[in-house]
């Protein structure tokens, strides 16, 4: 072979070495895009938190456990959970080889400092009252009598002891590293042991997370929170975009990957595009028409039922949500493993019938007002129908539309007679049932004042057996048709618009983006 | 000149006591609990009264706005309810990208403004000064949400040209930072120079009227120098006012703008704060508001003298 010949061999194979190198890395993009509608509030875990918070706090911080796709609850950092027989003794054993995004070894002890610092009402942890004798019960002690195992104590037992551990306002319940605050105890950032690791946080413009290749994920497929988690993206951007238009352009043009509460009205023009896709997914909020049951006219349950009965459900609800959801009655979400044949029974549109309950009551078309707002189009959308389906029983609703702000402290405070209402999703049926069931005088905002209903709801919290859980919500669905404190409209929608480059990303009844398991083609 | 403006600081402190007490009063007569919204419809009531303890908004509200003046005072604005962030900080942050973009977008209108109005007197009802009515108008009638989208739609999403959300500081790089400011800056120019034509070419036709235009007509000036020399010095003055207050009220936050263009300015923080209740970025950020109203006020009646020379600061 000649000099030149060889220079010339040497030259070929370093440009097919720069070629495949290039190649194997043009396959993977290394920033995903995706939208926040607003700034998160912290970085603080289930402290100061709202629903972006705690979605994107989700990939930071793990907790012992998690939620799965069906909203039932698995173990996580834990890798195994025991219960004694009286229900008051969890026993966590730790998994293996965790480690904290500073590379510190996750141990035992750092499970229990963080327990105290959420259990120390200094923190002001959100979800301290559920587990501080206030709420679902009291955490005795939180113990490690050794490097992997963690003991809690409760003085009670309860059904929703792991599912209120794994929620997503409590943040999960996140095993953060003690470097995470400073000695005074003030806040300074996550160091968790999730998939991603926090980046940089420019207030008002994005938050930015960082692959954390350090993380030892679960053997079983990914499910819900819990399960395998890759994060094959090397770094994924949140961008904050108030406006729904502006998001909807930036997807569509390509300066986002991923919009994952797209508006039903943008659903056409997003699947129209040739470069993006639609995935829709039914969540756990629920959709609902409250009624003041201390309301002079709304106090008598003729009318409300009459007014249930006068609406055309199935109608309003494919109306509302383009036909993507369906009419559900239930407080128990369709998602649920609780939802059965008993849950999905509903009122039947009767309009005769409406009107002879109507005439037994003396309605005599006194005006009711229904509270709406426009912030969240589907109420507003929910309190028109409503509206136009009872002018036909001749019921006088007069829509009374108020900023969001207000809505919520007329609910807070029970002053209104009717209201178009969307309640966020909770993750059990008791959960479900307790956020409108509950005395008027000490709690205005709850919609169902029944005390029999209240002893059926604290049974259903304290009782395991899903046998004996199922019976008592079949029963509380039924009572709850009878009376109609409310009528339950249907579950929401999370519809998302993503780039066709995406591909793993996967809606769920959370409503939370997932963004590991998530791999972003190159253009 | 310095007592001049001393006494003239001296006298808005009494406008910005009212203006404080005002917007206190009225956030807190509006409905809306800012600790209820933070906590969402799970919250329960044991939640929302301790969160109301921590936060201080439980006290008396004459005490509240004791408390908040005092501190306001000695320039601290007090703590965002929502994310616990120093108002002024936060505020100063803000305030840079909007005062950017107002200051290029108000420049430029004024540039192309003052000579189109000037021109539009000089052509008084002739097809000119129709053209140039008209297109005011239809500037000035446009929604500036509408016209933000209309760009947004053309220049970022059809010819793709520039980004259509974001947002990066000068400081960090300026050639991407001009990228993403030059659409709500030139929809911001348009809007403006809508309303800085009409304003120009009226002043220009006033002072075209008066006798000494006439006289140096007379005297065999040029058409050129006639309107340079001698209408637009006396005519930019009103002008000057009205670019003063278009200053005063763009910098406290062009929200509209912010929103629809996705730019993390002091319009778009107010506007979010109001929908969260967060009372101390709210009353900071209108106080704010009434301090650049007054200092931009201040400046144009001192810039006044320059360009009027009846005026005179003293």
């Amino acid at each position: 072979m000649s000099r030149s010949d060889c220079r010339s061999s040497c030259f070929t194979a370093a440009l097919a070495l720069a070629c495949l190198a290039g190649a194997a890395q043009a396959q993977q993009a290394p920033l995903l895009r995706a939208r926040l509608n607003a700034d998160i509030r912290s970085t603080d875990p289930g402290v100061n938190r709202d629903a972006n918070t705690d979605g994107l706090m989700a990939h930071i911080v793990e907790g012992l456990v998690a939620l799965k796709e069906d909203t039932s609850v698995g173990p996580l950092v834990a890798q195994r959970i025991d219960v004694s027989k009286d229900g008051k003794t969890y026993r966590f054993t730790l998994r293996d080889g965790l480690r904290f995004h500073n590379g510190a070894a996750l141990a035992a002890e750092d499970v229990v400092w963080t327990w105290k610092r959420y259990l120390n009402p200094a923190t002001n942890w959100r979800c301290l009252t559920e587990f501080d004798g206030r709420g679902i019960t009291k955490i005795l002690s939180v113990e490690a009598p050794d490097a992997k195992t963690v003991v809690f104590t409760l003085d009670k037992p309860s059904a929703l002891f792991l599912t209120t551990m794994a929620r997503s306002d409590c943040g999960g319940s996140g095993i953060l590293h003690r470097s995470s605050v400073a000695a005074d105890g003030k806040w300074l950032t996550p160091i968790g042991s999730g998939p991603f690791k926090l980046g940089e946080w420019k207030r008002g413009q994005y938050v930015e997370l960082l692959r954390f290749d350090g993380y030892v994920s679960r053997s079983e497929p990914g499910d819900g929170y819990t399960g395998a988690k890759k994060a094959e993206v090397e770094k994924v951007r949140f961008l904050i975009i108030p406006d729904g238009a502006a998001a909807k352009a930036a997807l569509i043009s390509g300066q986002l990957d991923l919009v994952n509460d797209l508006d039903v009205a943008d659903l056409g023009e997003v699947a129209g595009a040739p470069q993006l896709t639609v995935a829709k997914a039914e969540t756990m909020s629920v959709s609902a028409i409250l009624f003041q049951t201390r309301d002079p006219v709304l106090k008598d349950v003729r009318i409300r039922r009459a007014i249930a009965l006068a609406l055309d459900q199935p109608t309003l609800v494919r109306s509302v949500t383009n036909a993507l959801s369906r009419r559900n009655n239930s407080a128990v979400p369709g998602t649920s493993p609780y939802y059965n044949a008993a849950q999905a029974q509903g009122y039947t549109y009767n309009l005769a019938e409406a009107k002879k309950l109507l005439a037994e009551a003396g309605y005599a078309g006194q005006p009711i007002k229904l509270i709406a707002n426009k912030r969240y189009a589907p109420m507003f959308d929910v309190s028109v129908l409503t509206q136009a389906m009872l002018q036909q029983a001749g019921i006088k609703m007069e829509i009374e539309v108020l900023d969001w702000a207000t809505q919520l402290d007329r609910y807070t405070k029970g002053q209104y007679q009717a209201m178009s209402f969307s309640y966020s999703a909770r993750l059990d049926p008791s959960l479900n049932y307790e956020m409108f069931t509950g005395p008027k005088d000490t709690q205005p905002r709850k919609v169902w004042d029944s005390p029999d209903a209240q002893a059926q709801l604290v049974a259903s919290m304290d009782i395991s057996d899903k046998a004996k859980r199922q019976a008592i919500f079949d029963g509380l669905h039924k009572r709850m048709l009878d009376e109609v404190p409310l009528i339950v409209l249907y579950n929401g929608l999370e519809i998302t618009g993503h780039s066709k480059r995406l591909h793993g990303y996967r809606n769920w009844a959370l409503q939370q983006p997932r963004l590991w398991n998530v791999r972003l083609a190159a253009r | 000149m310095l007592g001049y403006i001393l006494r003239r600081l001296a006298m808005t402190l009494p406008t910005l006591l009212l203006v404080a007490l005002a917007v206190f009063a009225l956030m807190r007569a509006i409905p809306g609990d800012p600790v209820q919204l933070m906590l969402g419809d799970a919250a329960d009531e044991a939640q929302v009264t301790a969160l109301r303890q921590r936060m201080g908004l439980d006290a008396p509200l004459p005490l509240q706005f004791a408390r908040w003046l005092g501190a306001a005072a000695q320039g601290d604005l007090g703590q965002s309810i929502t994310n616990g962030e120093p108002v002024l900080p936060l505020m100063a942050e803000r305030f840079q990208v909007s005062a950017v973009i107002v200051l290029l977008a108000v420049a430029a209108a004024a540039l192309v403004a003052v000579p189109l109005g000037l021109l539009a007197a000089w052509k008084q009802d002739k097809t000119l000064d129709v053209a140039i009515v008209a297109g005011a108008t239809l500037l000035l009638s446009v929604p500036s949400f509408w016209l933000g989208l209309l760009m947004l739609l053309v220049f970022g999403m059809k010819l793709g040209w520039l980004p259509v959300v974001g947002y990066v500081a000068f400081s960090e790089d300026w050639h991407q930072a001009l990228s993403y400011i030059v659409l709500p800056a030139v929809t911001l120019t348009l809007i403006e120079i809508g309303v800085l034509t009409r304003m120009s070419r009226a002043s220009a036709i006033e002072v075209l009227r008066l006798e000494y235009v006439t006289h140096a007509r007379a005297k065999g000036a040029s058409e050129a120098r006639v309107l340079l020399r001698h209408v637009l010095p006396n005519a930019f003055a009103p002008t000057l006012t009205l670019i003063g207050l278009v200053l005063g009220h763009l910098l406290g936050g062009i929200a509209v703008l912010e929103t629809v263009f996705t730019l993390p300015g002091l319009g778009r923080l107010l506007v979010d704060a109001i929908f969260a209740r967060d009372y101390p970025v709210v009353q900071g950020c209108l106080l704010f508001t009434a301090v650049i109203y007054v200092l931009i006020n201040l400046l144009v009646d001192l810039c006044y003298p320059l360009f009027d020379p009846r005026v005179s600061a003293s």
